[in-house]
């Protein structure tokens, strides 16, 4: 089934690129405000902003849920008509979730990896640059992830009550009705 | 239980009530009924006669207030939730009025996603949706999106969902009600042939004369059968 929910993520274009971004964004400056909170940093007031980041990503993470499942109740609904249990579609819906989260976090590892790349380059070809070549530690931004992954609990357990209350019935009804 | 053995479905004196705005609507009042495996069974009548509610409470999408529904041998009326998923899974295949296609999903991806919750592996079940299209006369279409097909194409791709799992009962609720009479005959005449070939039982609810498909006839009013044939 996670196969296919990246399928059915890859599919609805808008909203999986609209997520996928705000997440990457999230991911990677949770990640730099995190590192620069730390030694040998120690940027004062960047710990902060941490908690305002993780309430942000549960927020994100909510909204998410909910307009996967009720967005598409008729589409929820068809598939419990044609043989679906909660299980199935949760999984689907979750996987969703999830697999939004990882894109985001992929694409931070990317792009710091080209950054540093790009840095280390310029450095060897003797351009001066104030800016350091590792902009964000690794581990950072994987417990980072981690955490947002951890954070989606809660809206796995609303996608949970939410698939619940979906009736296959409404399959049925007429478009509008 | 019931005794006869080539009884798919039968409803033993069942009722059902819904509260609309205050007034109690009896959509179905003291149904008995017996459908045969390989009946082609058209169930007709006036909006809002409970021909719906019928085809509803006996797939398991509804329960009845009081009754018993023996589907396949086993009584349904309070059946749980996830075995009821089970069994449209295995025995049960729906055709919708409105068609139902999830529209992000191709022709074939929408007739597989049927089987996706089972053990088989894709090539299996990408076999099977290529067959079902076949059978449906929809295979050079299978790479096309729901709103790149006609009505009576995204009907026949219903069909083809329907039949994947080869079930042993197709319900069908409305499912020429938005097809112009060249589709519609198009769809009665394949969903005979299923009838014919794979002797699935099929439920046909409609509000239109059909009975020609028909093997079996049952007229409904106010929540009652009035007349089988």
């Amino acid at each position: 089934m996670w196969r296919k929910a990246i399928l059915l993520s890859l599919r609805e274009k808008k909203v999986f690129t609209i997520f996928t971004l705000i997440y990457t964004i999230l991911i990677f400056l949770t990640s730099l405000f995190w590192d620069l909170a730390l030694p040998p940093s120690e940027l004062s007031g960047a710990g902060f902003f941490l908690p305002i980041f993780f309430v942000t990503s549960l927020f994100l993470s909510l909204l998410y849920a909910w307009i996967l499942v009720s967005r598409k109740r008729r589409v929820w609904a068809t598939f419990k008509c044609i043989g679906y249990t909660n299980r199935n579609i949760i999984s689907l819906v979750s996987g969703m979730i999830l697999f939004t989260t990882i894109i985001g976090f992929v694409i931070v590892i990317e792009v710091l990896f080209h950054y540093t790349a790009a840095l280390t380059y310029l450095q060897s070809a003797d351009f001066l640059l104030i800016m350091p070549t590792i902009l964000i530690r690794l581990w950072p931004v994987i417990i980072t992830s981690g955490l947002f992954i951890f954070v989606q609990i809660l809206a796995f357990i609303l996608v949970y009550r939410k698939v619940l209350k979906v009736r296959p019935i409404i399959a049925l009804k007429k478009v509008g009705e | 239980m019931s005794a006869d053995k080539d009884v798919m479905i039968e409803a033993v004196d069942v009722n059902k009530e819904y509260r609309r705005a205050g007034a109690i609507i009896r959509a179905l009042a003291e149904v008995n009924l017996k459908i045969r495996s390989g009946e082609f069974v058209i169930v007709s009548g006036p909006t809002g006669c409970g021909k719906s509610t019928l085809l509803n409470v006996l797939s398991g999408l509804d329960l009845p207030d009081s009754g018993r529904i023996i589907f396949d041998g086993e009584n349904i009326a309070r059946a749980t939730e996830d075995r009821l998923s089970r069994l449209r899974r295995q025995k049960i295949g729906f055709i919708f009025q409105d068609f139902n296609l999830v529209n992000t999903l191709t022709a074939i991806e929408n007739v597989e996603a049927v089987l996706w919750p089972t053990v088989l592996r894709q090539k299996e079940i990408e076999n099977r949706a290529i067959s079902a299209l076949r059978d449906v006369d929809l295979l050079d279409r299978k790479d096309h999106f729901p709103a790149q097909m006609s009505g009576g194409e995204k009907q026949r791709c219903g069909i083809a969902r329907a039949v994947i799992h080869r079930p042993r009962v197709i319900l069908a609720d409305e499912a020429t009600g938005n097809l112009d009479p060249e589709s519609e005959k198009q769809v009665m005449d394949l969903l005979k042939k299923i009838n014919n070939e794979m002797e699935t039982t099929i439920i046909f609810v409609t509000h239109r004369d059909l009975s020609k498909y028909a093997t079996k006839t049952i007229k409904m009013d106010k929540g009652r059968i009035i007349k089988v044939q």
